[in-house]
């Protein structure tokens, strides 16, 4: 080698060597009161819009709706309203709170509720199929609002934790041109700043990136005094670049979407792990329209064939804290119907064989079709543990991997769907007619929510029973109807009751997440960023 | 006209006629991928009625002629529609998610080059003795595994057991720097702030090293192999012969000729990047176009699928005009046209 060529070679690599270790050695300074988790992108700040689990996060800390859930207990709490009654279960009339001022400073009337209700139904996406039966809202004064509905519908008081309340004004500033009277009904501006009453306001949004969020230090139910005056939501990190950042104290609580055993690591590095009940469920949905699973017999000889304990072990995170717990019916604890913990599932052979000496079919002349999503390794493992347990009644089972979209392109007909599919399932309202009604009424099939393509007079008339039932003792027995009605057809097997974990960095305190008794009963409440203490 | 304008000229309208077909052929595929986006967009509890408005705003409704009539008629406005993941324009999307890739793939195209020529030379001055085989060795692991292995690997030497560069994001959250060109690099420098330049350019090295290895060891291999042909020409033979610095027959005579078909390789795996750069980008969080297009053909977000796949479309063919021209600068037996 040339002398020259060498010592210009050593001169390069030893000015890359200087300048790294200058630029590694500029290590910025840790912002304080700073809380930074993670979750799926994108993030909508559109409440009218989004729909997802971070949608609903920012929905929740960016606005606040009329009624919350009850924090460590069920049922809901005012929130913006101070009290809400109704005659006949058609006319909701909601007294609002006085004193709540928008960011802009504008005082929150009845006008902007009437204006967040249609814009909502306006749009006509994320979350405002629960208002369909909600025909009109109208100020009655300033305070005052009177919901009129189409038809009796239960569920209405839920409903309203979903409907966040706007700044009309500040809204109606930002119309850009639209198909509509009310031009983008606000939608440009709304992607990119917030107008509510929440605890906190939006610094920047990058719906792929981050969403930056500061405490709006005029909010009307104060703040605990540790709670982060500065929020950073990010989206979509690597499960290895979350278990980097949390190692390195640059993160502060993980999304539900981490695998196991990558929390399970993070918990013995130290990490602490937080919980939240999902409200749902992760269910195996059998098409009851192909044989031999049209025959009841079948599938109840699988769903006692289901070893409900491996499972469970499938998605445990540590000793003593699992992704779900056991299932004691298709209807999950918490909500209206479920049977208590007596009735925990548990795998029968014996029970599965009379179911199955009682199907019309004979096993061994079928091939049960078990699909996957591809964007959900964790089914893959489900699927093979299906495999195990259907082949020892006799069953031929394949499995098969598919993308989320050819998936809900196939639940679309009863031909193509899939024999046995996997779904999680949760609602979004804390109410049982939120989850249940789109599985199983038979004019809601051919979704990814209701592969079963159930239809059951009996079903749909519990049904439409708990939807217009009032009063919430007959709601519950109507609903235990009905989960025994499902029960006695298993259209699906309820996998485990879904509990949502994070793993947190101990710089954090969130009794919200980690103390029952403060728990809320609706996934994502437990972000609610105030409740949150940050140690700097 | 100057041969060279004239074939600027010729190239720039032989891509607008390439974009063209991409465009017709993109808007169908994007169409025959099973799912139905509109629903997928509204998920299962959306009415039949939400769903079918949403359609009809989207045009889904109409004959597909029709559709990519209303498309080319919205593109020539500079619009590619709203997309169904982010809720936006997806020519805001666009804006904001391609400079963080481009300038990702600029410092990893300067890495590559400069660290994979530089590698390639030396394997060739001192072929067949240690330094070539140990370059042989480098740039056989660079090239054998995917930049999304490197990405891991990085992170861990270099974030996990030795922390020394950031992970996550284009930079820190301490600095807040206005948005100029979108560019971090270049949007610190223009701030005035060098300490947040220090700190992008700190969270740029590992994911642009991931995403240049693989292209370091091929142009490494590729520079090699080419000067060592170059060195067996009998016009390098003589200038050795004459007893030339070895220095001065390396750059004169042998790497500008072996450069030429090594820049084409490299000015096509520059382009790849674009495509190539999505495993990299989630692994350090960087929101690039890359990330958003995998994104968006996962849920069928038709207006995002067509806009993202036409711009990576033209970056290749503009990247491939470039790379002609340089072709074209360096050879003389081009740029001398008939005289050769």
């Amino acid at each position: 080698m040339a002398p020259e060529f060498s010592k210009r070679l050593g001169a390069a690599l030893l000015a890359a060597t200087c300048l790294t270790t200058t630029l590694a050695a500029a290590q910025p300074a840790l912002a304080h009161g700073v809380l930074r988790l993670d979750e799926s992108a994108p993030g909508d700040i559109d409440p009218a819009t989004g729909n997802d689990n971070a949608d609903t996060i920012l929905s929740i800390n960016l606005y606040d709706a009329l009624v919350a859930p009850k924090q460590g207990g069920t049922g809901y709490v005012p929130l913006l309203a101070r009290s809400w009654s109704t005659e006949d279960g058609l006319t909701y009339t909601v007294d609002l709170r006085d004193d709540v001022t928008f960011l802009s400073g504008n005082p929150m009337t009845a006008e902007d509720v009437v204006f967040s209700l249609d814009r909502m139904k306006a749009l006509g996406q994320g979350v405002s199929y629960l208002f369909d039966k909600v025909e009109s809202a109208k100020a009655v004064d300033a305070h005052t609002v009177q919901f009129t509905l189409s038809s009796k519908f239960a569920p209405f008081v839920a409903a309203l934790v979903r409907l966040p309340i706007f700044d009309k004004k500040t809204v109606m500033d930002h119309l850009e041109p639209g198909d509509t009277q009310m031009g983008d009904w606000g939608t440009k501006w709304l992607s990119q700043h917030s107008a509510g009453t929440g605890a906190y306001s939006v610094v920047s949004h990058n719906p792929q990136e981050e969403t930056v969020m500061q405490r709006n230090p005029d909010y009307f139910l104060g703040f605990d005094e540790a709670a982060p005056d500065t929020v950073r939501l990010r989206y979509s990190l690597e499960p290895a670049t979350v278990r980097t950042l949390i190692a390195q104290g640059e993160h502060d609580i993980s999304s539900q979407w981490l695998p196991p055993e990558v929390m399970s690591a993070l918990a013995k590095g130290g990490a602490q792990l937080l919980s939240e009940p999902a409200a749902g469920a992760f269910y195996i949905k059998f098409n009851t329209r192909k044989p031999p699973l049209d025959d009841a017999n079948c599938r109840l000889a699988l769903a006692n064939a289901f070893d409900y304990a491996s499972a469970l072990k499938l998605v445990a995170v540590s000793k003593d804290i699992s992704q779900g717990t056991a299932p004691t019916g298709l209807i999950p604890k918490g909500l209206m119907g479920a049977d208590d913990e007596s009735h925990t599932l548990k795998q029968d052979m014996a029970k599965a064989k009379e179911y199955l000496s009682q199907c019309k079919y004979t096993p061994s002349d079928y091939t049960l079709d078990i699909s996957w999503i591809g964007e959900v390794p964790l089914e893959e493992r489900f699927a093979l543990l299906l495999q195990a347990n259907f082949t020892q009644l006799g069953f031929k089972a394949e499995i098969r991997k598919m993308p989320w979209a050819l998936f809900a392109s196939q639940v679309t007909s009863p031909e193509t769907t899939p024999m046995i599919s996997q779904v999680l399932n949760t609602t979004a309202t804390g109410d049982p007619d939120a989850l249940l009604y789109n599985m199983y009424h038979s004019s809601a099939a051919g979704t990814w929510a209701s592969p079963e393509w159930l239809k059951d007079d009996q079903v749909d008339s519990l049904l439409d029973e708990g939807r217009t039932e009032t009063d919430p003792e007959k709601r519950d027995a109507i609903y235990h109807q009905l989960n025994d009605r499902l029960m006695a057809l298993a259209p699906s097997i309820n996998m485990y009751d879904a509990q949502e974990v994070f793993a947190g960095s101990t710089r954090i305190s969130a009794p919200a997440l980690s103390d029952p008794e403060k728990k809320f009963p609706l996934s994502p409440f437990g972000f609610t960023f105030r409740l949150i203490d940050v140690k700097d | 006209m100057p041969p060279a304008l004239r074939a600027v000229l010729g190239k720039l309208i032989t891509t607008l006629i390439v974009l063209f077909g991409v465009s017709i052929l993109i808007f169908c595929i994007a169409r025959i991928i099973p799912g139905d986006p509109v629903r997928i967009a509204l998920g299962p509890n959306a009415s039949q009625d939400m769903v079918d408005a949403l359609r009809a705003q989207m045009h889904l409704d109409a004959p597909l002629v029709t559709q990519y009539v209303y498309f080319l008629r919205d593109v020539l406005h500079g619009d590619f529609g709203m997309s169904l993941y982010s809720k936006r324009p997806v020519i805001a999307d666009i804006a904001q998610f391609l400079p963080a890739t481009l300038e990702l793939m600029i410092v990893a195209g300067i890495i590559m080059v400069g660290v994979g020529l530089p590698m390639g030379i030396l394997a060739a001055r001192t072929r067949d003795r240690w330094p070539d085989h140990l370059v042989r060795v480098i740039t056989l692991l660079g090239v054998s595994a995917p930049g999304f292995v490197w990405a891991v690997v990085l992170m861990l030497i270099f974030a996990y057991f030795v922390p020394i560069f950031p992970i996550a994001g284009r930079i820190s959250n301490s600095f807040q720097i206005p948005q100029v060109t979108g560019f971090m690099l270049v949007d610190t420098l223009l701030a005035g702030n060098l300490a947040a330049f220090a700190d992008a350019f700190r969270h740029i090295i590992l994911p642009a090293c991931a995403l240049a290895v693989t292209g370091i060891g091929q142009s490494a291999r590729l520079t090699r192999a080419n000067m060592v042909e170059t060195y067996r020409k009998p016009y390098a033979e003589m200038a050795q012969s004459y007893g030339f610095p070895a220095g001065r027959i390396a750059r004169r005579y042998v790497f500008k000729p072996s450069l030429i078909p090594s820049l084409t390789v490299i000015g096509l795996d520059f382009a790849s990047m674009l495509g190539g750069a999505f495993l990299v980008e989630s692994v350090f969080a960087w929101p690039g176009l890359s990330r958003y297009g995998v994104n968006v053909i996962l849920v069928k977000d038709l207006n995002g699928i067509v806009g993202t796949v036409l711009v990576i479309a033209a970056t290749f063919l503009i990247m491939n005009i470039i790379v002609d021209l340089l072709v074209w600068w360096l050879n003389p037996r081009f740029r001398l046209g008939g005289r050769s």
